[in-house]
Formats: C-alpha cells, sequence, structure tokens
C-alpha cells in the first residue's frame, strides 16, 4: 500500500472512531433490558429507621415517606396522579365513615394480608394505637391534645372494623388527612414481644407492656446491620420488602409478592444509593453514557447546574419536582432582646417586604422555585389555596419597609443599625417591649453546603440592609441549625434570632395545611415560640369544620399576621429521570415514590 | 538492636494512651455544657439530661471515667469484667451501631487507598528522584522540578475535580467519577478502574513532595566521600548509584514516608468526599456534618494509632537500614 | 494535604543522629543574614517567588485603593457574568466584582496564613527550645506531648475543633490551624536546641551564671533563626492549602466574608457550567503564593546547607 492511500486510510478510521465514541456519549434508539431500577438519595438523607413509629431523630421523609412508606403502607394513602387527595385503591382501609354528630369515626379494613399471608386486621390497628399512646412522647407526630389524645376509646367491630370514639366533634377533613394519616397498622402477631427470645403476646394491651414493647422495637430498629437477617423485619404489608440494608444508606429492596394492593412490582429489585455531596450524584449522571448504563437511573440536578440541563437531555428527562410544601425561616419571639421587636407586626411586615422573593427564584434558583405568600402551599392546586394567598399581600419594596418603621418611631439608618427612636405602646412608638436605642441587629445562622441558600441568604442581607436591619450571617451543618430551632426554655441560654435550615414545612402526614403543628400556641414544631390567640382560634375552627372555607379564614389571617418570614418554595428536586424509565410521572407532592409502577422500555 | 525496638514499642504505646486521653478531653470540651446535650440536642430537657448522663456513666469523676474510658476502647475493661475481650469504640447515636461495627468495613477500604497510593508515590518518586538528580540543572529537570512545584502547592480537592472534569464527566468518558462502592473486598477489586482517578488524585501530591526530597537526597549523597571510593575502586556509574547511593538515599526517606502518613490520611479525607468513596474519611465527614461525636472520636482513635505503628515501622526500617541510629536514646 | 518538606524529616528520636549534628550550626547571626542574602541574589527562583509574594501583598492591600467594588452588597442580578466591561474577570455567583474578590479573599488568606504562621511559629519555637534546652523528664514530657497531638492526621483534628467550636469565624480559624502547625517547629527547634546546649559558648554562660531563660532567649533561638524561617514559610504555605480545604469540607467563615480557597471551592461547584473565572484565578492565586513561599523557603535552607558544608 502506498504512503498517500495509508494515510488516507488511518484517517477514515480515526475519523470513524471519533464519530463512534462521540456517539457513545449520546443517547441511542435501544431497548433497555435491564430489570432494576437505582435512585439516588439526598445528601446526608440516608434511611437509618425501619420501625414506623419514630421519633423525632428520624422522623424524615427518608426514612418514612422514601423508604418505610414502601414496606409498612399507612392505614390510609393519600396521593393520587399528583394531587393531595385520599387515594382509595392504595389505602388498607375503605374511606372513613363519620357518625352524624362528629364524634366517632368508623374505618372498615379491606382484605388486604401481610406478607406471610395472615390478614391485615383491626387487632395491628388497635396494636399501633397502644403503642403510640403509651409512647406519645417518643413519637414525632404527637402534638398535645392530638391523636391519640383526642380518642377516648376504641371499639373493635369485627376483624374489619374499628371504630374510634373522639373526644370532641371533628371536621372530616382535618381528622382524616391529619390524624387518621398518622396510623400505621403493625404485624401484631410478629411484633407484639418484648425481647428476642420471648413469645408473641397481648403486651401492647397494658401500657407498662407497650412501653417495653416499644422499647424492644426501637432497639431492634437501631442496628440497621441486622436489617437483612431479622425476622421482625421480614414481614410487611406493602409492594416491596427489604433485601439488603448497610450503615452508608445503601438499600437494596424486592417485591412482595403476596402484596394485595392493586399494583405489583414489575422491576426485580430497587435500589437507593447515597451521597455525601451532590457534586458526586451529578458526576455520576454526566458520567453516563447510554440510556442502558446509566448507574443513576432516577436521580437529580443540582441547582447549580440548571444551566446545564440539556448537556443531560440525550439521556435522561429533566421534571422538576414540587412538594406539598412551604419554605420559610422562624425568628425568636421568646428571645430577651429581639422576641419583642419581633412581636411587633409592623416590624413583621417591613421584615416581608424586604424579601425579594421574585429574585431570589430567578437567580439564586434559576428560576425553579416558586413564590410563598402564607401557610397553604400554592402547589399543586388545590382548593386548600384561596385567593387572597396567591395575591401577595407583601410584596418586594424596601420604601415600604423603610416607611413602616419610620411610622412606628424608628430611625432608619440604610447600611447601618436602625434604632427606636420612640419607644413606648401608643401610636408611633416602638411598641411594648422595646426600649429606647433598641438596634435591629440580628443573627441569623443557615445551613451551610447549599450554593442557593448563601446566594439568598446573601441577597436577603444586602436587602435588610436598606431598610438598617442587620443580619449577621453563620453557617452550620442543617441538623445544627434544626436542633438549634427551638423555642427558649427559662433558665437555659436563649442565643439565637433567627434559624433557616433552607427549607420549612412539608405538610405530611398532616396533610390537611391547618398548621396546628408548627404555628399554633404551644405547638412541637413551633419553633419560634409564635403565640396569637385568634390563629389558635381559626386553627381550631378548621379543624372541626366539614368546610373547607373554615381553612381559608385560617390562612387568609396567618397571610397577613406572619407568624414566620417567607421563601421561596424551592422545587424539592430538579428530578432526571431516565427517558426509557417508565411509571415514574407525575411525581407525587408528598414526595412519595411508587417503584412498583415503574418498568423499562 | 531489640533494645532498640524494644524502647521505640514502648515510646509507641505511651504515645497512643496520650492520644487516648487528649481524646477523651477533647470528648469533653464540647462547649454548650454536656455531651448529652450534643448527642440528645437543644430539645433535651435537664431530667432527661440527668439520666443520659447516669447512663452513660457522665456523672462520675474524670479520672474515673477516663479509666472506665481507657478499659472500654482498649478491651480490658470488659476482660476483667468477664465478658471477654470486647473492644468499645463508643455507641454512635445518629447510626444507631457501634462504632467499631462501622468502621469494620471502612478501614480496609480507607486502608487500600492509602496503601495503594503511598506504594505508587514511593514507586514512582524514587526513580524520578534519581533520575532528576542524574540530569540536574539540565532542562527536564526544571520541566520536571516545575512540575512537582505545581502540584505540592495545588489544593487537592481541585487536583481531583480536574481529573474528574478531564477524565470521566467532561470531556473523555474513559474513568468513573466515583470510588468503588462495593462492599466485599472482592467487588472492590473488580471495580479496579474506579480506583484510579482517587489514587491519582492522592499519590500526585506524595510524588512530589517524596521525588524532589529523593532529589535532593541523591545529590547530597552522590557527592560524599564514599562515592568517590566507589568509583576510584573501578564500579560503574550505574553501579555507584543503584547500590550505594541508592541505599543510602533512601534511608531518611523512610523516615519520611513514616511523618507523610498523617497527612496522607487527611488527604484521603478530602479524596474520599470528592469522589463518594465508603472509607473512614467519607465515614468522618459525615458525622462531622451531623456532629456525632461518638464516631469522630473513634475515628480520631483509629488513625492516630495508623500514624503511631506507620512511625514506628519507619523507624525500626530506618534502624535497620542506618546502624548507627541503634545506638541512640 | 502536607507533607513536610525533607528538612522536618527528623526520626522520633533525633537528637543525636547525623542529621542532627549536620544542620545544627552555631554561627553569628549577622552572618546568616548576609549568607541569606548572597544565596538569594544568586538563586533566581527565590527572587521571583519573592516578587510573587510582594505583588500579591500590593495586589490584595493596595489594590482595593485603585481597584474601587462593591464588595458588600450582594447583586444578584448580576450574577455569572462572563469577563468584559466593567468586570475584567467577571462577576460570581453573589454579583460581586471577582478581582475585588480576589483581592479581599486574598487579604484574608494572607492574614491566615501569616498570622496562623506567626502564632504557631512563635509557641513552637518557644516550646521547644525549652524542652531541648532543660533535657530530662521535662524534655520528655513536651516532646511526648508533641508526639501525641502529631499522631492525630490535621485535617481531622481540625473538623473537630472547627464542628465543635462552630461558628467558625476569623480569629477561631487562625487559631484552629495554628494549633496542627506548631507541632513542625517544636521538634525542629527542639533538635537544634539539645545540640547547642552542649556547645561550649553556652555552658560558658551557664557557667558564668548565666539564666535558664535568659540562655534560651538570647543565645539559642538567635541561633536557630535559619531554620526558623525555612520552617516558617513553609507553614504560610500550608496554612494557605489547608484553610482552602476547610472550606471544601464546608467549615470556612460565612459570607460576605471570603478567601481563596472558598473562592476555589465555591467556584468548583459550577465546574460544569463553564464558568472558568469562578475557578482559574483563585486557584492560580493559591498556587502562585504557595508555590512562592516554597521557592523562598527552599532557597533559605539551601543557604543554611550550604553553609554548613563550607564549615
Amino acid at each position: 500500500m502506498s504512503g498517500a492511500s495509508r494515510r488516507a486510510k488511518a484517517l477514515v478510521v480515526g475519523l470513524a472512531l471519533t464519530v463512534v465514541s462521540l456517539a457513545g456519549c449520546g443517547a441511542s434508539a435501544v431497548t433497555v433490558n435491564k430489570s432494576t431500577a437505582t435512585f439516588a438519595e439526598q445528601p446526608g438523607a440516608a434511611p437509618n429507621y425501619i420501625f414506623p413509629l419514630a421519633s423525632l431523630k428520624y422522623f424524615s421523609v427518608a426514612n418514612l415517606t422514601q423508604f418505610q412508606f414502601l414496606m409498612y403502607r399507612p392505614l390510609y394513602w393519600f396521593g393520587e396522579n399528583g394531587q393531595v387527595k385520599l387515594n382509595p385503591q392504595l389505602s388498607i382501609a375503605n374511606p372513613p365513615t363519620f357518625s352524624s354528630d362528629g364524634k366517632a369515626v368508623t374505618v372498615t379494613l379491606k382484605q388486604w394480608v401481610w406478607s406471610d399471608g395472615q390478614p391485615i386486621t383491626s387487632r395491628d390497628v388497635e396494636f399501633w394505637q397502644n403503642l403510640v399512646t403509651a409512647n406519645k412522647l417518643n413519637w414525632a407526630a404527637y402534638s398535645p391534645g392530638e391523636y391519640p389524645d383526642n380518642v377516648i376509646s376504641t371499639t373493635i367491630n369485627s376483624p374489619t372494623s374499628i371504630t374510634f370514639n373522639l373526644s370532641r366533634a371533628y371536621g372530616t377533613y382535618f381528622f382524616t388527612y391529619n390524624e387518621l394519616s398518622q396510623i400505621t397498622p403493625l404485624p401484631q402477631h410478629l411484633w407484639d414481644k418484648e425481647a428476642v427470645t420471648g413469645s408473641v403476646g397481648d403486651f401492647d394491651k397494658t401500657p407498662a407492656g407497650a412501653v417495653a414493647v416499644f422499647k424492644f422495637l426501637d432497639q431492634q430498629s437501631g442496628m440497621i446491620s441486622t436489617y437483612d437477617t431479622n425476622p421482625l423485619w421480614r414481614v410487611v404489608s406493602g409492594p416491596w420488602k427489604l433485601k439488603h440494608m448497610d450503615t452508608s444508606g445503601n438499600v437494596k429492596m424486592v417485591p412482595n409478592n403476596a402484596y394485595s394492593g392493586p399494583v405489583k412490582p414489575k422491576l426485580t429489585e430497587f435500589d437507593e444509593i447515597p451521597f455525601a455531596k451532590d457534586t458526586s450524584e451529578y458526576n455520576q449522571l454526566k458520567a453516563s453514557t447510554s440510556v442502558a448504563s446509566t448507574a443513576v437511573d432516577y436521580g437529580y440536578l443540582p441547582f447549580q447546574d440548571v444551566p446545564q440541563k440539556n448537556a443531560l437531555s440525550s439521556i435522561y428527562t429533566f421534571v422538576p419536582w414540587s412538594g406539598w410544601l412551604i419554605t420559610y425561616f422562624p425568628e425568636n419571639f421568646t428571645n430577651p432582646r429581639s422576641g419583642p421587636i419581633f412581636k411587633q407586626l409592623y416590624f413583621r411586615q417591613a421584615m416581608q417586604d424586604l424579601v425579594d422573593q421574585t429574585t431570589f427564584i430567578k437567580r439564586a434558583y434559576f428560576g425553579f422555585a416558586y413564590p410563598t405568600h402564607g401557610p397553604v402551599p400554592l402547589k399543586p392546586a388545590t382548593n386548600f389555596a384561596d385567593q387572597v394567598e396567591q395575591a401577595n399581600p407583601y410584596p418586594y419594596s424596601p420604601k415600604a419597609a423603610v416607611s413602616l418603621l419610620q411610622q412606628n418611631g424608628w430611625t432608619v439608618n440604610p447600611n447601618g443599625i436602625s434604632t427606636c427612636a420612640s419607644p413606648g405602646t401608643g401610636a408611633g412608638q416602638c411598641g411594648a417591649g422595646v426600649g429606647a436605642g433598641a438596634q435591629a441587629s440580628f443573627k441569623l445562622e443557615y445551613a451551610s453546603g447549599l450554593p442557593a441558600l448563601d446566594a439568598e441568604m446573601a441577597q436577603l442581607k444586602s436587602d435588610f440592609a436598606l431598610a438598617g436591619i442587620e443580619l449577621n450571617l453563620s453557617t452550620a451543618p442543617f441538623n445544627t441549625v434544626v436542633g438549634n430551632s427551638v423555642p427558649c426554655v427559662a433558665g437555659q441560654a436563649c442565643t439565637w434570632d433567627m434559624e433557616c435550615w433552607g427549607g420549612g414545612w412539608i405538610y405530611s402526614p398532616d396533610y390537611y395545611p391547618t398548621g396546628d403543628e408548627i404555628f399554633s400556641t404551644g405547638a412541637g414544631s413551633n419553633s419560634g415560640g409564635f403565640s396569637d390567640p385568634m390563629n389558635d382560634q381559626l386553627t381550631l375552627a378548621s379543624e372541626v369544620s366539614n368546610d373547607v372555607s373554615a381553612l381559608h379564614a385560617y390562612e387568609d389571617y396567618l397571610a397577613t399576621a406572619l407568624p414566620v418570614v417567607w421563601l421561596p418554595t424551592i422545587y424539592s428536586q430538579l428530578s432526571e429521570v431516565n427517558t426509557h424509565l417508565q411509571g415514574t410521572q407525575p411525581q407525587d407532592p408528598l414526595l412519595q415514590i411508587y417503584p412498583e409502577n415503574w418498568s423499562w422500555s | 538492636m531489640l533494645g532498640y525496638i524494644v524502647r521505640r514499642l514502648l515510646q509507641a504505646v505511651l504515645i497512643t494512651l496520650g492520644v487516648t486521653l487528649v481524646v477523651f478531653l477533647l470528648l469533653h470540651i464540647i462547649p454548650g455544657g454536656s455531651v448529652a446535650r450534643a448527642i440528645l440536642g437543644p430539645r433535651a430537657n435537664a431530667l432527661q439530661i440527668a439520666q443520659f448522663n447516669r447512663d452513660n456513666g457522665l456523672d462520675q469523676a474524670l479520672p474515673v471515667q477516663y479509666i472506665t474510658y481507657l478499659g472500654q476502647i482498649t478491651g480490658f475493661g470488659s476482660l476483667f469484667a468477664g465478658h471477654g475481650w470486647q473492644i468499645n469504640l463508643g455507641y454512635s447515636y445518629k447510626l444507631n451501631q457501634s462504632v467499631a461495627s462501622i468502621l469494620v468495613q471502612d478501614i480496609p477500604r480507607t486502608m487500600l487507598l492509602v496503601g495503594v497510593s503511598t506504594a505508587l508515590a514511593i514507586v514512582v518518586a524514587v526513580p524520578l528522584g534519581i533520575y532528576q538528580a542524574v540530569r540536574r540543572n539540565r532542562i527536564d529537570d526544571y520541566v520536571l522540578t516545575a512540575a512537582s512545584f505545581i502540584f505540592y502547592s495545588m489544593p487537592i480537592f481541585w487536583l481531583g475535580i480536574i481529573l474528574i472534569v478531564i477524565f470521566a464527566g467532561g470531556l473523555l468518558h474513559v474513568l468513573p467519577s466515583e470510588g468503588p462502592q462495593g462492599t466485599t473486598f472482592g467487588d472492590v477489586l473488580s471495580e479496579l478502574p474506579a480506583l484510579i482517578l482517587p489514587v491519582a488524585s492522592l499519590s500526585l501530591v506524595t510524588i512530589a513532595s517524596f521525588s524532589r526530597y529523593m532529589r535532593s537526597s541523591t545529590i547530597e549523597n552522590m557527592v560524599q566521600d564514599y562515592v568517590r571510593t566507589a568509583r576510584a575502586k573501578g564500579a560503574s556509574n550505574s553501579r555507584v548509584l543503584f547500590v550505594h547511593v541508592l541505599r543510602n538515599a533512601m534511608i531518611p526517606l523512610l523516615t519520611l514516608i513514616g511523618l507523610s502518613i498523617g497527612f496522607i490520611f487527611s488527604g484521603a479525607l478530602i479524596t474520599e468526599a470528592l469522589f463518594n468513596y465508603p472509607g473512614m474519611g467519607y465515614r468522618f465527614w459525615n458525622a462531622a456534618q451531623s456532629q456525632d461525636y461518638p464516631v469522630i472520636l473513634g475515628i480520631i482513635i483509629v488513625a492516630a494509632l495508623a500514624t503511631v505503628i506507620g512511625n514506628l515501622l519507619a523507624d525500626v526500617m530506618y534502624a535497620v537500614a542506618d546502624p548507627r541510629v541503634r545506638y541512640s536514646k | 494535604m502536607r507533607i513536610p518538606p525533607p528538612a522536618a524529616a527528623l526520626p522520633l528520636h533525633g537528637e543525636t543522629t547525623a542529621e542532627v549534628q549536620d544542620i545544627a550550626p552555631a554561627y553569628e547571626s549577622r552572618g546568616v543574614w548576609r549568607l541569606a542574602l548572597d544565596v538569594f541574589v544568586q538563586n533566581r527562583l527565590a527572587v521571583v517567588g519573592v516578587g510573587i509574594v510582594v505583588f500579591m501583598v500590593l495586589f490584595c492591600f493596595v489594590g482595593p485603593i485603585f481597584y474601587r467594588t462593591d464588595q458588600l452588597t450582594t447583586d444578584l442580578n448580576n450574577q455569572f457574568l462572563a469577563p468584559g466591561a466593567g468586570h475584567l474577570l467577571g462577576t460570581d455567583n453573589l454579583g460581586f466584582d471577582v478581582i475585588g474578590r480576589l483581592m479581599i479573599g486574598g487579604q484574608t488568606s494572607l492574614e491566615v496564613g501569616l498570622a496562623a504562621a506567626l502564632i504557631a511559629t512563635t509557641f513552637g519555637v518557644l516550646w521547644g527550645a525549652v524542652a531541648g534546652f532543660w533535657g530530662g523528664v521535662v524534655d520528655a514530657l513536651m516532646m511526648r506531648l508533641v508526639d501525641v497531638v502529631l499522631s492525630i492526621p490535621a485535617l481531622f483534628l481540625l473538623l473537630f475543633l472547627a464542628v465543635a467550636f462552630e461558628p467558625v469565624d476569623l480569629p477561631k480559624l487562625i487559631l484552629v490551624v495554628a494549633i496542627t502547625a506548631w507541632l513542625i517547629p517544636a521538634r525542629l527547634i527542639r533538635g537544634e536546641a539539645l545540640t547547642l546546649r552542649t556547645r561550649e559558648y553556652v555552658e560558658a554562660v551557664s557557667m558564668m551564671g548565666g539564666r535558664g531563660s535568659r540562655i534560651v532567649l538570647r543565645h539559642i533561638i538567635p541561633n536557630t533563626v535559619g531554620t526558623i524561617m525555612v520552617n516558617a514559610t513553609f507553614q504560610v504555605a500550608d496554612a494557605i492549602l489547608l484553610v482552602a480545604g476547610l472550606s471544601f469540607l464546608g467549615l470556612g467563615i460565612p459570607p460576605p466574608a471570603t478567601n481563596w480557597g472558598a473562592m476555589l471551592s465555591d467556584g468548583v461547584t459550577y465546574v460544569y457550567d463553564g464558568w472558568w473565572w469562578l475557578i482559574y484565578p483563585a486557584g492560580a492565586a493559591i498556587v502562585l503564593t504557595v508555590v512562592a513561599f516554597n521557592f523562598i523557603g527552599d532557597a533559605l535552607r539551601d543557604a543554611l546547607e550550604v553553609r554548613l558544608h563550607r564549615r
């Protein structure tokens, strides 16, 4: 072969190889023959608890919604086709029937079975109830006065029917969506034990026994490395059962063939993978070369890589996931110094006027967030959110903020610190508890590791400075920030003014957004100690009424009363789903996943 | 020689005890009052804290606590109590497991990363240093020196990201962007390509430093009298280099390796977090995020122990190589 | 992650080995400076190093006077602008001009580096000198403590301290970095002090009734200045890299304060977006400065060794 043609041949071969390798980095029109699927966990949020009766430490989306629920189905399932609604088909019981006076509710179970063939009966529901009643202080969803306190007695009518007698007449929305929603039947015939070697009995029927049973199950659930072999966790009610789990957060599940529900899994295995940082997860997405070889099948795009989202489009579909939640950060009403300032409504209004949600959404979140104007989430659209909330009562206006402060006795020093010039409780004065010369300077601690939140907080600081409200920013790990957001207790140091963990509150399992767990006086998750009698009254009214208008009245009031500082609600994740993985849409607003619906094409 | 080893061993034991004391003190200087509050969280009330303290023996005098702690981590405590020899490095409340059971899986993975990186660094740096010494002040020496300086001065996470962008995510798709995720040793070995980038990030910096040292050490030796004597006796250049100079130049390198182990562990921390490699460093970083102090302190003890052992081995090898050392105090 | 430069590679027991004998000269302080200057002038790399450091100091501290940018007010509407008119190196994720950011970030990086090195060196030198001079049990105890803390990998200890004492601010950062940095100078100076105290003139002073502290301060330490200087320059380089590592792991100083390490690790999150101006300038600043200090340190060390080879 002559030199020239040899060179030409080499060139052609080289070109061909380049074309082939470039094509390898793109999509291919293949059929994906996989039967397993992998789901990426959020960074630092790996499941670590399998027992459905979880304490505060373990009460999270990672543990309940995206892990336990796949195996231990709640009595009532919420979430139907992307809507926040009771889903009768996926519930273990038929929709509840309320007595005419609203003081008794009867639950009729379907004839579903546990994975070992035993039927799911009212005894299993009673078992849950007894455990919760005796251990309510250890239960994260407990709010004094609410379930199980408001159930004065239960009657087992038959193996498939149970009636709860309530302490007062409750509205159907509230009691179904927020109270019955918290019940998960547990396999009494296997779990009613006090020790590993003991036998199963009716220990839960006495308070002391119920405490002992809980302690035993809690302790067993604490040993992640035994999950694979512990017989307790072999019996499930949901479509999946656990095959393997480790302390790093790797989870492998296989189908429960005895699942009684309408949809059985088509996959042979479902895995969840942990990641330390979202960069690592994104690297995995980027490294995929074809749809048939993705290490992560259902992952997410970190916010800071949104400008890049088209780079993955040949292999992944981009689907933002909006959750049934609101984003905010609390201010500390119990702080002796800053509390009195926060208690002044005009001051809270001024602060909200300085929150530029539009810019945050457009810049910090690259457009993937939506405004929050009140306690009820605006997405997905429900009849729970009314017009008042949808129209923003406090648009961004530094001028309005400045004049609010000035009209109430403050000397405004833009880019400095505003001070109270006329203390007192009269008109045009600062308000009760705000002394002369009180400074508008506060500490704001927020969760580290989220670039979008860094940008948001930095801009917030600059915007607040326009009215002379000084914010001293600091960061801490997410768990620390959440842990610090508690009302102050007398006798202990009270150091925080504002804490922002970058999230807010997801209405799950309190699906009917009455806010009774976050905004009522003394509620378990009322971080800042907000207390407003009118709000308490309206909240109670929304709980006992059968009409959504009571909820509207509550939400309209809070939208103007500003119990916390609203921030734009971010999409819970910007999902990247393998284009050949079917059955994943629409995404559930309660952040639940349905791998039993998934299949490969 | 034996006396020397025994003395070094005693010193190593003393130092390890010192580490346990320092770690114990660290646990008690956490501000915010008590260990209980760090573990139970700020919502804990006084009663719960008192209960926790009682349950964990934290209400006893400090020296008593230290002795108990020492007994736990060495295993002698349980031995004396008749339970057999059980090492208790603490209990993680966030992960609900004993620290020892968590680390049992993580330690081998970190050892693999650190071991391979160190071995690679030595294998590459020694010849590189000698080469540079032989070719000193020529153009290739300058180029290699410049490269060494640059790698040596680069933050290790930046190097790692550049490698990922070039080889895994951005330009070429030839290597995985994550470390091996397998649980058993066999699994990890089957994912060998995934180990390449983490090892490369960790060892490039080490190679830069070791090779500089080898270079200057070799140069120093090459001007010594014994080399001139060897040449005068008729030995060839390469014999002089590889038999005489190499052996002498490598001796101080041994100590350097021993001293470097601590730094390599620090580098492994960053590398594991970057490459999502579930070893001790990654675990430490997770624990730091969630303030899981038992895990944090347990890992510090293990890492310190590894460093002490590394130094001990380096000292012993140094003594084997350089007899003068055996007779020092 | 940093490996100690060869001069620090002393064996654990390092008192009477050949190494220490060689590196511990006893000479008048004046001579050192003269010789150092000579070697400096001859060693081109060192001159380059000094030039870079001087440039960086001027850039960071004098630069803002000439190149004014707003480094306090966040401006999200101008984030991620590419280099161009008005912003020669573009803007970052908060809308700050990158060159201005480099300047004030450099101020923090250099301050932390120099302050931590100063504190660590001072403390370490005193510790090592006292231990080496007194000898005996005091020496054994003090050096064992150094060994103990040295056995704990630096980044692990630093992470623990940062987590336990969060939130981290500038003084805490300096202190935390200094806590792990003083160990090497302590070891080095102790080795030197050990050999120095056997020198005749020291014994003479002691016999003439000189107090211990006087001997340590006036005779031992000044004669170890060479080693101190060499080590201190490496300390600065190490501190800058250590702070960068800490920022990457999420435990740096919160905004609007910044340092080169934080700029780099923040910029790196956007690596796939192609906004190179968020990454390479800060990275280059770190590498150049660290390299410069390494050049200087190397040259100083060569100066000492040349001196010892001439003896």
